[in-house]
């Protein structure tokens, strides 16, 4: 029986802290770095960003706050944020815009004299960030597709995200340690020295870096054990003083030697992830099968008396909190897409082991406890199902799930695994893990390189509809009442075409354009990464790397892929629906007309809008007339993305997940034949159109597994709304059964609100009484009342259930 | 003799009905009852004929749409402007409603044809059992999953019992796990007659006083108890020739599509049936139905008001219970004397 326990005092004051401090922006690492690329413009790639890591490593501060147990800071005050300005210069000209002391989401303190010194070194960085290299790097066709409403990428400013999405081999972090990476990276190196022959040369200086930055994560952790010994040195109450000295001499053993208790191993994997945030920021850092890592050290513990069950949770607490404090600011305008200072640092629970046999242990449970006691919606978590995920962790994972929407998701390892096994071994397949959102990747050996290129890496479907019947255009248009012209292929108008077979040639014309720019895109991204920011502190921890002597971003992983997000499928598969009934079958309107209406937003055509979403089928309701071309457009997308290579040898994977940016692009895209208004959210992973899911959950299920979710390895998404009535009491098993049955149709991920829109209007009117009200967006959980009303109205209209 | 050839009235197809019998179930709500109790959550399954429902949350406002003024959408001339109201989602902004004249409607459905919002819709929808039939193996795979299936609500389904009949036969013989939500208000030969293809009475005991019962719901309970009796006998010989056995445990441990079972529903309504004396009578009378195996619970449903809302959509012109949701607390003692006798009970 689910039982959920009270927190302790510690953890409890340090929760009370996290919810009520504003984040701070701060400027220790921005100085460090920028004198750092000052002072050495002559470096190579790979050494600038091995040696700008140790600079960091020797000045960045260490601080230890307050009752914290697990520690790792990247800044010197409580829930600071870096600035990362080596990867993309945005905050020179956003802060000037909107202050984000004044900003309506995410607000951030900061001092005027640190933004008066960010200022001031804005001419440097505004040509020495890696996004002004990838603006120069772009190819002259990008110049002429700008603005076609299907790729998100401009012709500059372009890449402003840190390159993110991935897990690193944490059982190399906790069992191995920097002292012996860093040894065997120059053993390696003494190795081929003097007989460079072939790719050596690269090699060399690979190893050469891994050894720099394997020695800064000791001096790293050092640091912080002075201060730890500082700390206790001057603590007067006996306890706290005793942990603190225990707390140093872990900080000494861990990266040196291979860890020996649960604490350690939490430490360690913790350090490291806050140091790669020195390096590299958060982005995406997805933690793994945490509870694998883990539950063999505390049944040790246990077993050997070192610790109670309650110490055991206490430790996950403080591990779970410090996810929740940290943060990196974004711009004003990626708030609206992923609000409530979320770093989606994903925690992967339960499923099977690599022999293939479930392998949830009291670890898979401590995460979700923490989750639920503590009302947190970060760190996001993800349950793996299997044939055999005990009874009890159902009923773990669906009593968090029903007071933290979203927390966890529900994966299939049945789905995932074969789709993983098509580019990797069966038991590193078993192995998955997810990542950022709901990304299924390697665990610790795969460069997935799913976001890659930040919020360029999702790519609208629901623009298609809009290029196939306007012969190649986006009918959207500027402030001069003008569209952008030409952005796609020409393949005429709808009303010149004769059949619904003619509107789907144009869709997947339109589709393998864009599509192949998409890819053009992101490899272009790949080669500046590679050529001007390598990532040494990723690649020291990632299986293969230093077999094969490459960086990850040169290919050095095990496993290769990259992700391609597909965006607005329930949009484009109901705009298609709609013209193949209303103009083709039924004829209910002429196509001149009909496109005159879509292309001026229903202007005057509300009567129009309304019938069609009265009278025509849509996806999401079981019925075949619809969902044979959602499986059409799913086919056809993912065979072409998956036809498309990367420069790691590697293939594209398919995936169809939103994060939240179906809000966000929504705002900025036009009108669709499916009768939703320019501005209005597009539909968000595989989920239904917002509404459209008129004939309930079962049938909603159907629909989205119509197609066959193994092609899409790079995940897909689907959104459930459910009332709390529906899951009271013996709803809980009915609730299970559900999800079972969904994963046997095929279904790979479903995640869950189950809250009533009576909760959520309240909400709104009273956010104070609603502080930790957590709901699932679309890639990421969130504090309710944190999000933009737009975003809230998300939620709302798909919670809107009638009893 | 099952006629297969008969025709259903609905006012919903639901899926994933999660109160109304083990399982992931869909649910067919037919439409129609021969009872009117006070407090019917669902007014649209009171009368047997299509009837005008009217959704105000859906209507976009008689500036932008305003159809079902036109005169020919309304011969009886029923809807005039009305109200203004704030628009959904768009607080500030306001819309005029149509206002439906129940009294004038003669339920024509010209202005359901007309409303592109769905604002203004017919409940009651036409089914052949084929298409009904069709309809609900969609979901067969959910059913297989949580011992789950098809429960046949109302209204009073045994209204329509020609229909009802041939709709769990079908089920039946699909392999379908079949409940009957029942008021036990029909003729005992119907009754008799869906043993056979029902695997659960989901059956409502109101009042164990007729008179209360007949101020609560416009009929006596002598027919409703009898039947009772009856089904608990009829059960106990069908689980004896199907399985061999009418215990209780041998029930319990049979496939549930292989047997029949009672689950008595009680409504908890305040101050009509929540006393001691009420639940000390119905203790006796389902000790009866446990004796011979049938009974599988006893359900306690405190009341809950949704159907004040519904019944504003569906403008019934008769009564409605307007009473606070009642609390669990409430119901506890109650339920306690069933438990004093022996029975097993479930809340909710």
């Amino acid at each position: 029986m689910y039982k959920k326990s009270p927190i302790s005092e510690r953890i409890a004051s340090i929760r009370e802290r996290y919810r009520n401090t504003v984040p701070t922006i701060m400027t220790e690492r921005f100085k460090i770095v920028t004198e750092f690329y000052k002072a050495h413009p002559d470096l190579p790639a790979m050494k600038k960003r091995a040696l700008v890591f140790k600079e960091l490593c020797e000045k960045m501060p260490t601080p230890i706050h307050k009752h914290e147990l697990v520690v790792g800071d990247l800044t010197s005050i409580y829930r600071g944020s870096a600035l990362y300005p080596d990867c993309s210069a945005w905050m020179f000209e956003n802060f000037r815009v909107t202050d984000p002391r004044e900003r309506e989401l995410d607000r951030y303190e900061v001092s005027d004299e640190d933004l008066e010194y960010i200022w001031s070194e804005e001419d440097f960085w505004l040509k020495n960030n890696l996004s002004h290299k990838m603006d120069n790097s772009l190819t002259p066709g990008f110049h002429k597709i700008v603005g076609n409403g299907v790729t998100t990428f401009g012709d500059k400013g372009c890449s402003t995200m840190p390159t993110g999405h991935y897990c690193v081999d944490f059982e190399l972090v906790i069992n191995k340690g920097f002292k012996a990476i860093g040894d065997e990276a120059r053993a390696h190196l003494a190795a081929i020295d003097g007989k460079l022959y072939g790719e050596d040369a690269k090699k060399a200086q690979f190893y050469e870096a891994i050894s720099i930055v394997s020695d800064a994560m000791l001096t790293y952790a050092e640091r912080y054990a002075q201060e730890a010994d500082r700390q206790a040195a001057a603590c007067e109450y006996p306890e706290r003083k005793a942990e603190l000295e225990m707390m140093a001499k872990t900080l000494r053993w861990i990266f040196k030697n291979p860890c020996r208790t649960l604490y350690e191993a939490v430490e360690a994997m913790y350090l490291y992830q806050t140091a790669s945030g020195l390096s590299e920021a958060l982005h995406g850092t997805s933690w793994g099968r945490a509870d694998q890592y883990l539950g063999g050290f505390y049944q040790e513990d246990l077993e050997a008396g070192r610790i109670t069950p309650e110490y055991g949770q206490e430790i996950i607490d403080a591990f779970c909190l410090k996810l929740a404090e940290s943060n990196r600011v974004s711009g004003s305008e990626v708030t609206y897409a992923n609000g409530g200072y979320t770093s989606g640092q994903l925690i992967t629970l339960g499923g099977v082991g690599r022999d293939g046999k479930d392998a949830t242990n009291a670890l898979t449970y401590m995460f979700l406890q923490s989750a639920d006691r503590l009302d947190l919606h970060d760190p996001p978590m993800s349950v793996r199902i299997d044939d055999d995920t005990p009874e009890e962790l159902w009923e773990a994972a669906i009593e968090t799930t029903k007071r933290h929407g979203g927390l966890p998701t529900f994966e299939s390892d049945n789905a995932i695994i074969p789709a993983l096994a098509k580019r990797m071994s069966l038991e590193d397949a078993r192995d998955y893990c997810l990542i950022g959102c709901v990304e299924p990747a390697g665990a610790g050996d795969e460069w997935p390189a799913c976001g890659g290129s930040g919020q360029e890496s999702f790519w609208l479907l629901s623009g298609l509809a809009n290029q196939a019947i306007n012969n190649g255009e986006n009918p959207k248009k500027g402030p001069d009442g003008k569209t952008t012209g030409q952005t796609g292929i020409a393949t005429g108008y709808l009303y010149e075409m004769k059949d619904f077979d003619e509107v789907l040639a144009a869709v997947e014309k339109q589709m393998d354009y864009f599509v192949d720019w998409h890819i053009a895109f992101t490899n272009i991204h790949e080669y500046v990464v590679a050529e001007n920011a390598p990532l040494p502190v990723i690649s020291a921890v990632m299986d293969g790397c230093m077999e094969s002597g490459k960086d990850v971003s040169w290919g050095g992983a095990k496993y290769n892929s990259t992700g391609f997000a597909g965006v607005g499928l329930g949009t484009l598969v109901d705009s298609l629906a709609v013209i193949k009934y209303m103009v083709f079958d039924k004829k209910l309107i002429d196509a001149k007309d009909f496109l005159e209406a879509v292309n001026s937003n229903w202007e005057g055509q509300e009567e129009l809008r309304q019938t069609i979403h009265k009278i025509v089928p849509r996806y999401g309701n079981d019925d075949p007339y619809v969902d044979e071309i959602a499986k059409w457009v799913a086919d056809k997308f993912s065979a072409k993305v998956s036809a498309a290579t990367g420069p790691r040898g590697n293939h594209f994977a398919p995936g169809l997940y939103p994060v939240a940016l179906h809000v966000l692009y929504g705002m900025i895209s036009p009108a669709t034949p499916d009768g939703r208004k320019a501005g209005e959210p597009l539909s968000d992973g595989i989920s239904p159109v917002q509404q459209m899911d008129k004939s309930g959950p079962l049938s909603t299920l159907k629909s989205t597994s119509v197609f066959d979710h193994s092609e899409f390895p790079n995940g897909t998404l689907l959104n459930m709304k459910l009332h709390p009535k529906s899951v009271e009491g013996e709803g809980l098993h009915k609730l299970e059964a559900l999800i079972k049955s969904y994963m046997d149709l095929g279904g790979m991920e479903l995640q869950f609100n189950i809250v009533s829109p009576e909760t959520l209007r309240d909400a709104q009117a009273n956010p104070e009484a609603h502080k930790d009200l957590v709901v699932r967006i679309a890639g990421f959980s969130a504090y309710f009342t944190e999000l933009f009303k737009g975003m809230q109205d998300d939620v709302i209209y798909r919670t809107e259930v009638e009893l | 003799m099952v006629n297969i050839d008969t025709r259903g009235l609905t006012y919903d197809v639901q899926g994933f009905t999660v109160q109304d019998g083990p399982g992931i179930r869909t649910t067919v709500f037919l439409k129609g009852c021969p009872l009117r109790c006070l407090w019917c959550h669902s007014p649209e399954s009171q009368r047997f004929d299509p009837q005008i429902s009217y959704m105000k949350m859906r209507c976009v406002g008689i500036d932008e749409c305003g159809l079902c003024l036109a005169p020919e959408v309304c011969p009886q001339a029923a809807i005039k402007a009305g109200e203004w109201v704030d628009k959904p989602a768009e607080p500030g902004v306001q819309i005029q409603l149509p206002e439906l004249d129940r009294g004038k409607c003669d339920d024509c459905g010209l202005c359901a044809e007309k409303c592109p919002t769905e604002a203004l819709f017919m409940a009651g929808e036409e089914w052949s059992v084929d298409r009904l039939v069709e309809r609900l193996l969609k979901d067969k795979t959910f059913f297989e999953h949580s011992g789950g299936g098809v429960t046949i609500s109302g209204g009073e389904p045994l209204s329509q019992h020609d229909f009802t009949l041939a709709v769990l036969k079908r089920l039946h013989e699909e392999g379908i796990h079949t409940a009957l939500d029942t008021t036990g208000f029909a003729k005992w030969e119907v009754l008799a007659e869906s043993v056979p293809y029902t695997n659960l009475y989901l059956y409502d005991l109101k009042n164990m006083d007729s008179k209360q019962h007949e101020q609560g719901t416009g009929v006596p309970n002598q027919l409703i108890l009898e039947n009772l009796e009856k089904l608990g006998q009829a059960c106990a010989d069908f689980n004896r020739k199907s399985i061999g056995d009418y215990s209780s445990a041998a029930v319990a441990a049979a496939d549930p599509r292989q047997v029949a079972q009672i689950q008595v529903r009680v409504p908890v309504i305040p101050n009509y049936n929540d006393n001691p004396a009420n639940f000390e009578v119905m203790a006796k009378f389902c000790q009866k139905l446990q004796a011979n195996g049938a009974l599988k619970i006893i359900q306690l449903l405190p009341y809950h008001n949704l159907g004040v809302a519904k019944h504003e959509r569906i403008l019934t012109q008769g009564q409605i219970l307007e009473a606070p949701n009642m609390d669990d607390s409430h119901v506890e003692p109650l339920a306690e004397i069933l438990r004093q006798a022996g029975l097993p009970v479930q809340l909710h």
